[in-house]
This record gives structure tokens, C-alpha cells and sequence, in this order.
């Protein structure tokens, strides 16, 4: 079994995680003010995504796998804008519970995450040209 | 002639393939490094992997799929939970990136070195034979 070609298919898998974790991140802070459209409507929910261990059946290596995406269970807030469509009869209206902030530090660690699975994929890379530069 | 039976290129393949599987290792902590609860993991040393290279006990693994006895890779190389690492996230994660970095930075520096000694061996053996460098 070829380990370095190993390293190439856990670094992409990592990779794809990562992308995965940053559309979910994009997704959030696309949604940062959507609200309901009926009166009293339950505005955008944040999503969550979590990864888990995935053992490849061929190579037996550990790769990374999106497990699954919630949805936050956190309260949403809520505004004062009576002429809102989606206001209830007090004049209140339901805000996404996306903290924009936080959605910023999530993107981050995903793109550094992402980069350092990348870092992995060149390193494997140069080793295996390494290991070809041999039959020269 | 067979370059595998000389001890210099048996040891640089050998060395080769510790350290490939020691950098396949890595890659799998640096791409379970947002996972919950998964522990780094790292490779039994090379001295480890010689000394048992010539007494392999267990079963025969003949197939990816079959569960070796002794919890090494085809290769020889055991994999282990590393209890060095350096931290540990609320998530149950142990993983620290700048570890698992410095370890890819020394496992490819240690491979082009034994890659290298590979091809200077190749080349001793061509002067040896031909003549001519």
C-alpha cells in the first residue's frame, strides 16, 4: 500500500471538510437578517456543523467526514419594528440567531485548518516526486 | 544483484517507508483536527520497526481489510495514541496543528535526506561498476 498517496487523500479529505464548514459559515452570514414573512414566523435558524472520524476501507487511514448540520437551538432576539410584515401583535420581530462575530472566527479556523491540509498535500507531493526521482 | 539484500539500501527503503507511513499519520491528525473527541495518534520509532522488521509474529494480513493481531499497519509500523500532545480542547480533541507541522517539516526533511543517500549509493555502486562517474 502506497502511504504517500495516503497522505494525498487525507489531506483532501480534510480539505473538503473544510470547505464544507465554510459554506455552512457563508451560508450563516448570508442569512444574518433573514426574518419570517408571516406575522410571528420563526426567522433564519444558524446552522452548525460538526465532523467526524472516518476509517477508509481500503487504506485503513483515518480520514474526516461532515458528520451532520444542526440547527442552533439558541433564542432568537428580538426587535422593536411594528410596520415589519413578520412583527407579532406586541410590534416584536424574531432576528436569526447568527452572531456575525463569532461566524468570523469560525472562517478563519476553517481556512486555516484548510491550509494546513493543503500544507500536507504539498509535503506528501514533494516526497512522492522525491520517491519517483529515483528511477532517473 | 539485488540492491534490497545490501544492508545501506535496505536500510534507506526501510527508513522510507517509516517515514511515509509516519507522514500518512500526520495527515490524518491534521485533517481531524476540528474532530470531536478524536485523539492524535502517532507511529512507533524506526528502531522499533527494525528490530521487528525480521520477527514478524501474528497473523498474515493478505488483504487491506483484515484486522492485523497486533495493531500495526501492513508495513510494520505501529500506530499509537500519542501521549505527548500538546493540548487538549474542550471538544475532546488533541490535536495541535503547530505539532503535527513541525513533525511533517522533519519527516520531509528526513526523507529527502534518505532519498538522497539512496541515489549516492546508486551512484557509488554505478562508479564501482563502470568506471566512470
Amino acid at each position: 500500500m502506497d502511504t504517500l498517496k495516503t497522505v494525498l487523500s487525507v489531506a483532501a479529505s480534510g480539505m473538503r471538510a473544510q470547505g464544507e464548514r465554510l459554506k455552512v459559515v457563508s451560508e450563516n452570514v448570508a442569512n444574518a437578517s433573514s426574518t419570517g414573512n408571516a406575522s410571528g414566523d420563526d426567522p433564519y435558524r444558524r446552522k452548525i456543523i460538526s465532523f467526524q472520524e472516518m476509517v477508509d476501507r481500503d487504506s485503513g487511514a483515518s480520514m474526516v467526514e461532515v458528520d451532520r448540520i444542526r440547527r442552533d437551538d439558541a433564542d432568537f432576539q428580538l426587535n422593536y419594528d411594528p410596520s415589519h410584515p413578520a412583527a407579532d401583535e406586541d410590534g416584536f420581530v424574531k432576528v436569526s440567531n447568527v452572531n456575525t462575530i463569532l461566524e468570523m472566527s469560525n472562517m478563519r479556523e476553517a481556512s486555516r485548518s484548510y491550509q494546513a491540509n493543503l500544507n500536507m498535500f504539498e509535503t506528501g507531493r514533494t516526497m512522492r516526486s522525491q520517491l519517483l526521482d529515483l528511477l532517473k | 544483484m539485488k540492491l534490497g539484500g545490501m544492508s545501506f539500501f535496505q536500510l534507506a527503503s526501510q527508513r522510507m517507508t517509516w517515514l511515509g507511513a509516519r507522514q500518512a499519520v500526520i495527515s490524518e491528525n491534521v485533517a481531524n483536527a476540528d474532530t470531536p473527541n478524536y485523539k492524535a495518534k502517532t507511529v512507533s520509532g524506526f528502531d522499533a520497526m527494525l528490530e521487528n522488521a525480521d520477527a514478524m509474529q501474528g497473523l498474515k494480513v493478505t488483504d487491506t481489510r483484515h484486522i492485523t493481531s497486533s495493531g500495526e499497519t501492513p508495513n510494520g509500523v505501529r500506530v499509537t495514541a500519542d501521549e505527548d500532545a500538546w493540548e487538549g480542547s474542550i471538544d475532546g480533541n488533541t490535536v495541535a496543528l503547530e505539532q503535527q507541522t513541525i513533525d511533517a517539516a522533519e519527516v520531509a526533511g528526513g526523507y529527502r535526506l534518505a532519498a538522497e543517500l539512496y541515489r549516492r549509493g546508486h551512484s557509488l555502486l554505478t562508479i564501482a561498476v563502470t568506471g566512470v562517474r
